[in-house]
């Protein structure tokens, strides 16, 4: 297997984003909260964008085998997994990112229709390291609030996320040093963090939905 | 600093006083979840009707007055509430 960290990786996230989705959906259902529906589609898409990743690089692993992943579905991938980012940083109340003029509205997509497929990964992956970002210090100052230590696991995994993200752009510069790698252990890392705190909550005392059982 | 409450934590307040926090065992009367839940008569009676018709409160008629007591889904609806409370906290969000 030629792609082992990238599909450990992508797994990981798949499983991650797919536990942390349905416990939202599961709290969703239950409360009908708007902050858990918004984390259920974060993590929903999350875990979408990692499929698709993982079953473009176990298509090149067993069926294709031309050396490398297909652009079009890395970049797919990672276009979803941005959406899942930008729903988190949403929850935080990131009214502020979006431009206010009219003008600015209407030339903000414009240079996507300039770009390359190549470059338009770039850019996703530099918008999710802002969300990351984002995210990391957003969670991070309601921990200082609230001393919630399950918030400090969770910033702590986005910030990982966010600095995996920052390292897999940068090993652009230099392509055969050990910099992706590390990058991809970092985020593998960073995505158990947020599964921590996640799997502590005592989910088995709770009587779901009938139709959810 | 004044903390800022979402529909859903008033929600959360109201229910756990008529749980924890009754008057007698008949329930408890506006007035007091007035005063309990920290919300105007205006707001508090919209989400009564609501909490009623959803089944999560009962409300009893006694010698002229309302009472509200919680109801079987209302305690399981308040179980969730904590559980998925301390979920949002990790990710550092109010629900």
């Amino acid at each position: 297997m030629e792609f082992l960290l990238e599909n450990i990786l992508n797994l990981v996230g798949f499983l991650v984003g797919l536990a942390i989705g349905i416990m939202s959906l599961i709290g969703f259902r239950n409360t009908g909260s708007p902050t858990l529906f918004r984390l259920t589609i974060a993590f929903f898409s999350i875990s979408i964008g990692f499929f698709v990743i993982w079953t473009g690089y176990m298509l090149e692993d067993f069926l294709i085998k031309s050396g490398n992943i297909e652009r079009w579905i890395q970049t797919l991938g990672i276009i979803i997994q941005t959406v899942g980012y930008f729903f988190i940083a949403f929850s935080h109340s990131i009214k502020s990112f979006f431009p206010k003029s009219r003008y600015f509205r209407s030339i903000g997509i414009f240079p996507l229709f300039l770009v390359s497929s190549v470059q338009i990964e770039h850019i996703f992956r530099s918008v999710s390291f802002i969300l990351l970002a984002y995210g990391a210090i957003e969670t991070t100052l309601s921990y200082f609030e609230n001393k919630n230590k399950g918030a400090i696991s969770v910033a702590v995994g986005l910030a990982l996320l966010a600095f995996g993200e920052f390292l897999g752009w940068y090993s652009f510069v230099f392509p055969e040093s050990i910099l992706y790698s590390v990058s991809l252990v970092i985020k593998i890392v960073g995505l158990i963090a947020l599964f921590v705190p996640v799997s502590k909550i005592p989910l088995t005392k709770i009587k779901f939905d009938d139709d959810f059982e | 600093m004044v903390e800022y409450r979402t529909h859903m934590k008033i929600i959360g307040d109201i229910l756990s006083t008529t749980r924890d926090d009754l008057q007698d065992e008949e329930g408890a009367t506006v007035t007091y979840l007035i005063r309990k839940a920290n919300i105007s008569h205006s707001r508090i009676s919209r989400i009564l009707k609501t909490l009623v018709s959803q089944g999560l409160l009962e409300q009893v008629d006694t010698q002229g007055s309302n009472k509200y007591r919680i109801s079987q889904s209302g305690r399981e609806f308040l179980q969730a509430y904590y559980t998925f409370t301390t979920f949002a906290d990790n990710f550092g969000l109010t629900i």
